[in-house]
């Protein structure tokens, strides 16, 4: 009887920790934030121009973020262009010489030209192969053409841009904020670099004049 | 870029406004100040403006992150137009309050669209600032 008492009472005490555990467990994201790009319902194409960015924002702030870099330097590989594209972007960010030469042979062959344009990109971020990212000037596709040439000049320019832009993607994004400017409420606060390098707070301004902020595409 | 020589042609307006104005770009600070400063797509020429350093003349801000953009809820991250776009192009104007008091998303849905779009701003920018 004392044996089955107290049998019952361990069988109680490892269920009710299992219980405790599973809802931490079920928290969590079962998959990894590359593997949730690869399975986005709105992929980043022409159709979903509107849709989904939130989804791809959080996204790439969780890899750059919280990166595994033998997982992105695969997805390198990967067969899918679109995680082939964000890998390499994700990649450049973090400045992982360890993918220079991979990238650098992406940016000349691979097939699909949005993953050139992201491999270019990189190797800009890295300051790295100044010789393929000229060579992409050359390249059939005017979007990898152009970034080539906008990004030609990384190399040799004094400013670490990667640790630049790990800084902001350092401050995180929340969904609640996302998408928080409405008319007729107060103007969210937003940090941005100025061109001589210093931080830039609309706060600094907002309340104090009118202003105009015009959020540019590519070229403006 | 038409959309920011446009506002370019109205910079004294705006000015004796008393408002400024910003153009944030979701890209690192060096193609931030080629977009500022070196008119890659409309470098030389023989117009009005051709001599100018920049036809770019609000302040120009680098976003590379695109936290700004998400803020705003212009960010894109997509593929458009042959290209990555990060964010969709969006005007905001912000009264002396601090109130947002006008958003529009430019069509570009004819050649001289840009016209427009700057002007319906630059009516927000008087209503801004009660003029």
């Amino acid at each position: 009887m004392k044996r089955r008492t107290i049998g019952l009472i361990a069988v109680t005490g490892v269920l009710t920790g299992l219980l405790g555990i599973l809802p931490a467990v079920s928290a969590r994201p079962s998959h990894s934030a590359l593997e949730r790009y690869r399975n986005l319902e709105l992929k980043p194409v022409f159709e979903n121009f509107d849709k989904g960015w939130q989804e791809r924002v959080e996204l790439e702030f969780e890899m750059v973020n919280h990166p595994n870099l033998p997982e992105l330097r695969q997805g390198l590989k990967d067969t899918d262009p679109y995680v082939r594209s964000i890998s390499a972007k994700v990649l450049g960010f973090l400045a992982d010489r360890e993918s220079i030469e991979l990238l650098a042979e992406m940016a000349a062959k691979d097939p699909e030209y949005h993953v050139r344009i992201r491999a270019i990109e990189a190797l800009g971020f890295l300051k790295a192969k100044p010789e393929v990212i000229a060579a992409g000037k050359s390249d059939p596709d005017f979007g990898v053409k152009w970034t080539a040439k906008t990004v030609e000049g990384m190399v040799a320019d004094r400013v670490d841009h990667a640790a630049q832009a790990r800084a902001s993607f350092a401050k995180g994004i929340r969904r609640k904020d996302m998408d928080s400017a409405v008319v007729g409420k107060r103007a969210p606060d937003f940090t941005a670099r100025r061109l001589d390098g210093t931080l830039f707070r609309l706060s600094e301004v907002r309340g104090k004049k009118p202003i105009a902020i015009y959020f540019a595409a590519f070229d403006g | 870029m038409h959309q920011q020589a446009q506002l370019r042609l109205k910079k004294d307006e705006i000015q004796k406004l008393g408002a400024e104005a910003f153009v944030v770009v979701s890209m690192d600070l060096y193609r931030t100040e080629g977009f500022k400063e070196k008119n890659l797509l409309f470098g030389g020429g023989t117009g009005q403006f051709g001599k100018e350093k920049s036809i770019v003349w609000a302040t120009a801000l680098s976003d590379p992150s695109g936290r700004a953009g998400a803020i705003y809820g212009v960010s894109t991250k997509c593929l458009r137009w042959g290209s990555w776009i990060e964010n969709r192009p969006t005007w905001f104007v912000i009264d002396g309050e601090g109130t947002l008091v006008y958003t529009a998303k430019p069509t570009f849905a004819t050649p001289t669209s840009y016209v427009t779009d700057v002007d319906l701003v630059l009516d927000a920018l008087r209503k801004a600032a009660g003029k």
